[in-house]
């Protein structure tokens, strides 16, 4: 693959990432109740023909629950990169209004970024008590800054350009310049940035949960699994986490290197 | 919210000690068995209701066969009427800064507490007063069978009058006569206690005990690393003994079990704001149908790799629990019965229903309690053939106390050497008090037996009464009664310990996580060189 062209690896990419998408999203069908069938006589059972990736202490099949963590995932942080794009969107759009709301606008994103990602994210998803809807909260509540400011600035550039003058000197009002003019600019923006968000906030949402700030132990989320995990590593059940570790790893790199082509792309 | 820094404290912690240790040879134990206390090491407040008090002494210790022994007290007696106790204290008593203890620190200890509404129940008293310096009289209202359990497990804080008195900071800098003082404690990480010169009891054979307040992963992964010389390590991960250390295991009347909300939820709220009440718990053959279903031998196998037994009431096996209070389980057949004859009808979706509710709650537990995730799991699991669908929900505790208390069945631990905690649980004085009863369990005929038990003019005459509380023919809190509660399991305590560590003849211990294995403290040997 490395002398291979942009195209074609951005088309592998691309077919990675959608096969992925795809299993995840069909995953609540094909998969049933696997990821909670629990069966006492199989538990801490090694990889094998029988269990792909071994069980964890209850017999339950890990290669289920790490696909149901995943698809877990998969929606959190497709929710709080969505959520988050619109926050830095919305906020984007604010700035251009007035200098006043440029400059609350402009502090806001510099306190956050101020801020450690991973202290505020506990801090938010603990005050609401946890739970998916506290960690998509969370998430989208910490990531938006970056992509705020860089559509904060293609703003600030599109509103001197010709066309934005002349339709404000016709006089077009703010709010029809920003929607007819200025926001279609912004959509490639918003779903580059959104894309290079989401591995962020799977990233975080697994840290959350691992930290016991997320998800539910209840809940088959990688978070958890890397959790339970980390009590059974010293007996030698390597399995429990690799398997989780490593589906994690390969969702996050495609989605990375997807937004990374798309992003050249545009 | 302690979690997330553990490792990084921890190591440091660790860091410290072993660099230290070699210099100190074997004077100190390092030891990981949770057991901190929020309030701090306030009696009055709760402290030492499990396991030692460790910086006070209480009047009385509990012998290996829960009989009172000799402590502060070296003799006592109780009044005819039932009314008065006296109590001769020892003359050779001193707190930790040298200044003696005597009655009218005990009368102070009795009276405050009894104003403080801490865990020590002290309703029954109505005054304790100091007849000299070694004699104490203890007068109550009315006759209370358990209140000796307070002469067990009170410790005596100094008076308030006096110098280095007590005070509302006494949690965070106990003065007490125990055979340990505290020497430092960092809230959520440490607790650093050393000797009490002026203990009046054998000396302890070790100078210095630091006490790390970790979770289960970190304690397990500090065990495996040789940093501490005791760990608490839960049922599930008890077959990882590390090489160098010893299982120690240690019998309990630790009990695990689910709680029923017993209220059907119409729109009440507790004075926490928490709602109450649960329309599916609420229903008797739910309650009775999931008992039915659960298979407790296989959890005890399974969510306790066998440390651990079945458990169907709070006290099995001890004189105030019924033996009789059995079941043979799972029967499924006949649990389907209940429902069917109660009229929850089992639909397509595999769930039942009763005028359109469906058979569905939340079973709440403690997020950071492995154990009582894998029990919720597994009982959840077993009974979803019924047609009932438990949900483990893992939360925070103040989130369990903030919405979970009274609404959600939960996975709560209880288990003590005293039958007061019977009358906590199931009488509906205590109804929405604390954790004991919240799910408003209230039966009269429960409580007339509860009643008659605590006049009762002899523990067997008691006895008695507490197990028709259980069941008395008609009625009763029990499986064959209001099926208040699913017990689950009783729990062995596991520890891992340095094999050069003799922890002695360990007793029956309490609820009270790891903390309880403290009790005979006094025993433990250093036996390698």
């Amino acid at each position: 693959m490395r002398h291979a062209q942009p195209r074609i690896r951005a088309a592998f990419s691309l077919a990675v990432t959608s096969l992925l998408v795809i299993s995840l999203i069909t995953s609540q069908w094909w998969l049933g109740d696997s990821p909670q069938q629990m069966q006492f006589d199989t538990r801490l059972a090694p990889p094998s023909v029988h269990h792909w990736f071994g069980t964890d202490a209850l017999g339950r099949e890990l290669w289920a629950r790490t696909l149901a963590g995943l698809a877990l995932s998969f929606w959190v942080g497709c929710l709080a990169a969505l959520l988050s794009t619109l926050i830095a969107l919305s906020l984007a759009a604010l700035a251009t209004l007035s200098r006043r709301l440029d400059a609350l606008v402009s502090l806001l994103i510099d306190t956050l970024l101020s801020v450690p990602h991973l202290i505020l994210l506990m801090l938010i998803a603990f005050a609401l008590g946890g739970g998916t809807q506290a960690v998509i909260i969370a998430v989208a509540v910490t990531h938006w800054p970056s992509l705020a400011r860089v559509l904060r600035a293609e703003l600030l550039q599109l509103r001197q350009a010709p066309y934005v003058r002349i339709s404000r000197a016709l006089g077009k009002s703010r709010w029809f310049v920003l929607y007819r003019h200025l926001l279609p600019h912004l959509l490639p923006h918003c779903l580059v940035g959104g894309l290079l968000l989401f591995p962020h906030a799977i990233l975080h949402e697994a840290a959350l949960t691992f930290l016991g700030f997320g998800l539910s132990p209840s809940q088959p989320a990688i978070g958890v699994l890397l959790a339970d995990a980390m009590r059974y590593l010293s007996g030698g059940y390597w399995w429990l986490g690799v398997f989780p570790g490593l589906g994690l790893l390969l969702m996050v790199l495609s989605f990375d290197r997807l937004s990374s082509h798309l992003r050249r792309a545009l | 919210m302690a979690k997330p820094s553990q490792p990084i404290l921890l190591g440091l912690a660790l860091s410290c000690l072993v660099a230290t240790s070699a210099a100190l040879a074997k004077e100190q134990l390092v030891l990981a068995i949770g057991g901190e206390p929020e309030q701090g090491f306030d009696p009055l407040l709760g402290w030492g209701q499990y396991g030692t008090p460790l910086f006070q002494s209480t009047l009385l210790l509990r012998g290996n066969d829960l009989s009172p022994q000799p402590e502060l007290a070296t003799e006592w007696s109780l009044s005819e009427d039932r009314l008065t106790w006296t109590l001769t204290l020892r003359d050779d008593a001193r707190f930790a800064d040298g200044t003696p203890l005597t009655a009218h620190d005990v009368a102070y200890t009795f009276n405050a507490a009894a104003k403080a509404g801490g865990r020590a129940d002290l309703s029954a008293l109505a005054d304790a007063n100091a007849v000299d310096d070694h004699t104490v009289t203890l007068s109550l209202h009315s006759p209370r069978i358990t209140f000796i359990d307070q002469l067990l497990t009170l410790g005596i804080v100094p008076h308030a009058a006096r110098e280095n008195g007590y005070s509302a900071r006494y949690g965070r800098q106990p003065l007490g006569s125990g055979p340990y003082q505290l020497v430092e404690w960092q809230e959520g990480e440490q607790l650093i206690v050393e000797r009490n010169p002026h203990f009046y009891g054998p000396t302890p054979a070790f100078e210095r005990l630091v006490f790390l307040f970790t979770g289960e992963d970190a304690s397990l992964s500090a065990a495996h690393a040789g940093q501490v010389d005791v760990a608490s390590v839960p049922a599930a991960l008890a077959t990882q003994l590390p090489a160098h250390m010893q299982r120690v295991i240690m019998e309990s009347v630790d009990n695990r079990g689910i709680l029923f909300p017993m209220q059907p939820a119409n729109g009440e709220q507790a004075d926490s704001g928490a709602p109450i009440g649960n329309d599916v718990t609420a229903d008797l053959a739910i309650r009775q149908a999931i008992n039915l279903a659960v298979d407790r031998e296989a959890l005890a196998e399974v969510a306790l790799l066998g440390f651990g037994r079945p458990a169907y009431g709070p006290a099995d096996g001890l004189p105030w629990s019924d033996d009789d209070e059995r079941i043979e389980a799972p029967q499924l057949a006949q649990a389907e019965e209940v429902l069917n004859t109660a009229g929850w009808e089992l639909r397509d979706d595999g769930l039942r229903y009763k005028d359109g509710l469906p058979a569905r709650f939340r079973l709440t537990y403690p997020s950071s309690d492995t154990t009582r995730q894998l029990l919720a799991e597994v009982s959840a699991e077993m009974v979803r053939p019924l047609g009932i669908e438990m949900q483990p929900t893992g939360r925070h505790w103040d989130a369990i106390q903030r919405e979970a208390l009274h609404q959600d069945a939960i996975l709560f631990g209880f288990g003590s050497h005293s039958p007061q905690e019977v009358y906590y649980l199931f009488h509906s004085q205590h109804a929405g008090n604390g954790y004991y009863n919240s799910g408003f369990y209230a039966n009269p005929a429960v409580d007339t037996n509860l009643d008659a038990a605590q006049a009762a003019e002899s523990i067997e005459q008691a006895n008695q009464y507490w197990r028709a509380a259980q069941w008395d023919g008609t009625s009763g809190y029990g499986l064959r009664g209001d099926s208040s509660w699913a017990w689950l399991v009783n729990l062995e305590h596991v520890y891992f310990a340095n094999t050069c560590l003799d922890i002695g003849e360990l007793g029956v211990a309490p609820h009270g996580h790891g903390w309880p294995i403290t009790t005979n403290l006094l025993d433990w040997r250093w036996t390698c060189d």
